[in-house]
């Protein structure tokens, strides 16, 4: 009600405002509202000014295959980079600083032309040979972080503009990997000058220049003013400030310290809608909170006990707590309604919570004289479930404790740090563990890892031949109703089995003081509209400040 | 000369020890440093065995020790493997932030608590002296990550007169500086004056029933005199003794707060640092800490000398 009654007070305040609602699917938690957008009028263009941005964390660099870039430190990389290639509002993959790109027959050869006359900050051009040398001498290097999704991977050029990605195997959603740090080419001659302190020097051939890094305190990025877009940037300077406090983000974004805030949390999503004189561009996305089970480990390794778990799960109560009730709609799947890729099918088949029906599948297991935890039967089911310290995830495993406990199951609860946790993850030292699963792009680059024997990502260590030749289908076609088909083969499959059991899906927010304009208005070279900002992070070339 | 030709030894002692605790804990550590180097999407077999290549975490502790200790001892204390960035600068860029506020934090805390704890001795048993009592206990019970919330609320979002996060570099702005400095300071502050004042007071009272004081009152010298001239000296051992303590402890404890005032100090660093398993700069930053405290105490020692000459002509006559 809060959220309904503060959204009608802004679309009141803001004349001609542009206020749409997306409503998700609301499955057992009744209606929400999803991602909305609820933004001030927009007006036109104006050149000049400068904007300070609260980003949710530091990054420790800015350099593709050495620095670690998660969504904070995306939104910087959007200033300084532009990606190859870009997901528009329809989820369709287009190019952006890419010309084209175009796969062979099977998918094992994707070429692609660059613009020409586009040179790097340094004055560098931007080529197949520069191309070619970031891929092999960063991208692809031994200790580079990207090669998980560039494994088999090697680059040819074919002309000054052209190169050609090699792949060992098939692979229709190969392009995927250029949206993100894989596709954002920077400057090889002034990486190699810059030696070991080129991750706090990135150049690039993006809307902004790099100017200067505090760490922990301040990055300014100053107007491009070669730009190859003709007419942009817009502003002038963009400051970006890591504020890794959600709380004290929100009051500088009142006080007017910062313009603009990027939050994943769902309690800073719904406190950020209750601001007057503040937009709010949300973003519902693929990623959820999950608790995986170790299929490997009894007693979770018996599908019945996985299945009583996850009858024995009231999503709406773990939303609740998480801060996103009313807001986000419970996940059923690694896709969110808002997903070109969602399946109504097996979000209709997901558990509801049913305790009764939870105790039977239990009750069986436990009753088993073969039962694989070697226990007698009749003993009680017991399992350690491993979370870090985090206030909100504290009472999160606490809840999920007490609703397992009510079916009979004996929950040990263990904090574990970070860095341990995924290392036990990835070992398979655990039987349940909270984590996080889903993200956007393509099911063929996202499901591969999760989905695939020996992966490391394959936290669960399910696989299914099922899934397998989904997967491999799914790598060998462009033809979206065949994926779409595919992927809901998949998604079943992995309901029958569940490897985990699923949160509520996660709102992202890109808030802004309503001086700040066009925010999610960025468009590719050739006119055409692009997309929403997913997970908070955002393209900054075509925003502009009348502030 | 003599203190500090006395402290050397020590201080050399303490580092050694220090670094290689620090060293054999950050080894101890669970979780696998370049898993949450790579990040677990990354954390192919290869990359992983060539981030331990580069690390050299396969090599037995002492070998690694050793060769930390030869390139430390020449000044060069390594760089982060995962920003790429040389630790001493690191440290060189940070340790200034988390100094000046710490120490602008026990400033104002003694500036307050000084006055506070003097006047609080001088009516002891009366009803000023209860209110303050009541009022610095509660101080004492409010953490100062709820200090800085409030404070954020009222001086940020209530009045608009300061900025709730954000840091402007001293030679950068001087007064944008204070004006950056001045809610995560008060935040530290607001704890540490508690501390002094009962501290103050208690001694104080003690100092007020010598016969020396006695005797002054008696010759007619004036309250403020006799608390400020004759008694303040005497009863700022303890307090000095928890200063100098305080101002050793400045980078453990200003963690919370460079966080939420989003203030890019030293304190930060070191638990990003040690969550995210940089262990290099785990280390730089133990070796200052301990330096520090060492420095700190030897300060305290010599300023217990300037506070009570008996101490320093105790030691020359016992040498």
């Amino acid at each position: 009600m809060l959220v309904a009654a503060s959204l009608a007070a802004a679309a009141t305040a803001c004349s001609g405002s542009d206020d749409e609602k997306t409503k998700g699917n609301g499955g057992d938690g009744g209606e929400v509202t999803g991602a909305i957008r609820d933004v001030s009028d927009q007006g036109k263009p104006v050149k000049g000014g400068s904007i300070t941005v609260g980003l949710e964390a530091e990054s420790n660099g800015f350099l593709p295959g050495k620095s670690n870039i998660a969504n904070a430190g995306t939104s910087v990389a959007y200033a300084i980079y532009d990606p190859l290639m870009k997901i528009n509002s329809e989820g369709e993959l287009k190019p952006y600083l890419a010309e084209s790109i175009e796969p062979n027959d099977d998918f094992t050869r994707w070429t692609l032309k660059l613009r020409s006359r586009i040179e790097f900050h340094d004055g560098t051009p931007l080529n197949a040979d520069a191309l070619k040398a970031v891929f092999d001498d960063y991208l692809i290097a031994p200790g580079s972080n990207l090669l998980g999704g560039l494994a088999g991977v090697t680059m040819e050029k074919v002309d000054d503009l052209t190169v050609a990605y090699v792949l060992e195997q098939p692979n229709s959603g190969f392009p995927y990997n250029l949206v993100l740090a894989a596709g954002w080419p920077f400057s090889p001659t002034a990486a190699k000058a810059a030696g070991e302190d080129a991750p706090a020097k990135p150049v690039g051939t993006g809307p902004f220049v790099f100017k200067s890094w505090e760490r922990d305190s301040r990055l300014v990025v100053t107007r491009n003013e070669d730009y190859w877009q003709k007419d942009l940037p817009y502003l002038d300077e963009i400051v970006f400030r890591p504020i890794p406090d959600e709380d004290t983000r929100i009051s500088s974004l009142k006080t007017g310290d910062v313009d603009v805030v990027q939050s994943l949390r769902q309690g800073t999503v719904a406190k950020l809608r209750d601001i007057d004189g503040v937009d709010n561009y949300e973003f519902l996305g693929n990623n959820t909170g999950i608790s995986v089970f170790n299929t490997a480990k009894p007693p979770v390794d018996d599908v019945r006990v996985r299945r009583g778990l996850a009858q024995a799960t009231d999503q709406t109560q773990l939303i609740d707590v998480l801060g996103g009730s009313g807001m986000v709609p419970v996940a059923t799947q690694l896709f969110s309604p808002d997903d070109a890729y969602y399946s109504e099918a097996a979000a209709k088949k997901w558990y509801k919570y049913d305790p009764k029906a939870a105790a039977k599948d239990l009750e069986s297991y436990v009753n088993d004289p073969e039962r694989s935890d070697g226990k007698a039967p009749g003993s009680p089911i017991t399992l350690r479930y491993d979370c870090p310290p985090d206030p909100s995830l504290n009472e999160l495993t606490q809840l999920i404790q007490a609703l397992w406990n009510a079916v009979g199951v004996e929950v040990e609860l263990r904090q574990v740090e970070q860095a341990t946790h995924i290392s036990e993850a990835l070992s398979g030292d655990f039987q349940v563990k909270c984590f996080r699963a889903g993200q956007e792009g393509d099911p063929g680059v996202t499901l591969y890892p999760i989905f695939t024997e020996g992966s490391p990502l394959n936290v669960a260590r399910f696989s299914d031949p099922g899934i397998d030749e989904a997967l491999a289908k799914i790598r060998a076609t462009d033809d979206i109703t065949e994926r779409k088909a595919e992927v809901e083969k998949i998604v079943e499959i992995a309901n029958e089995n569940i490897p985990a059991i699923y949160a509520g899906q996660t709102l992202s927010v890109v808030a802004v003081r309503d001086e700040v304009k066009n925010v999610d208005g960025w468009t590719y070279p050739d006119g055409s509209k692009g997309g929403t900002s997913p997970n908070g992070t955002n393209v900054w070339a075509n925003v502009w400040t009348t502030g | 000369m003599r203190l500090v030709l006395t402290k050397l030894p020590t201080l050399v002692l303490t580092l050694l020890v220090v670094s290689f605790l620090t060293f054999m804990l950050t080894s101890l550590l669970p979780g696998d440093p370049e898993v949450q180097i790579l990040g677990p999407d990354n954390a192919t077999p290869e990359a992983r065995a060539q981030v331990r290549e580069d690390l050299r975490l396969d090599d037995p502790i002492p070998t690694r020790y050793g060769a930390w200790l030869a390139d430390a001892s020449t000044g060069d204390l390594g760089r982060s493997y995962r920003s790429g960035q040389e630790v001493s600068e690191a440290i060189k860029e940070r340790l200034p932030v988390t100094l000046e506020i710490g120490l602008l934090a026990i400033g104002i805390a003694l500036a307050i608590a000084i006055p506070l704890g003097t006047w609080s001795a001088y009516k002891a048993g009366t009803t000023t002296d209860r209110a303050i009592t009541g009022a610095t206990f509660g101080l004492l019970a409010v953490p100062n990550f709820m200090m800085a919330i409030l404070l954020i609320l009222v001086f940020a979002e209530g009045f608009g007169w300061l900025p709730a996060t954000g840091w402007t570099r001293l030679t950068e702005d001087p007064l944008d500086n204070l004006r950056t400095a001045l809610l995560p300071a008060l935040s530290l502050a607001i704890g540490e004056l508690a501390v002094f004042t009962r501290l103050l007071r208690s001694d104080m009272i003690a100092t007020l029933q010598q016969d020396s004081i006695t005797m002054a009152r008696a010759k007619g010298i004036s309250p403020a005199r006799i608390l400020f001239r004759h008694a303040l000296r005497p009863s700022s051992f303890s307090l000095m003794t928890v200063v100098g303590l305080q101002v050793g402890a400045i980078i453990s404890g200003s963690v919370i707060v460079e966080t939420l005032f989003a203030v890019p100090g030293v304190g930060r660093l070191l638990v990003d640092s040690i969550l995210q398993r940089d262990l290099q700069v785990v280390q730089g930053i133990a070796l200052v800490i301990a330096a520090s405290f060492v420095i700190i105490n030897g300060v305290v020692d010599l300023l217990y000398s300037l506070l009570d000459p008996r101490i320093r002509h105790g030691r020359l006559a016992a040498a």
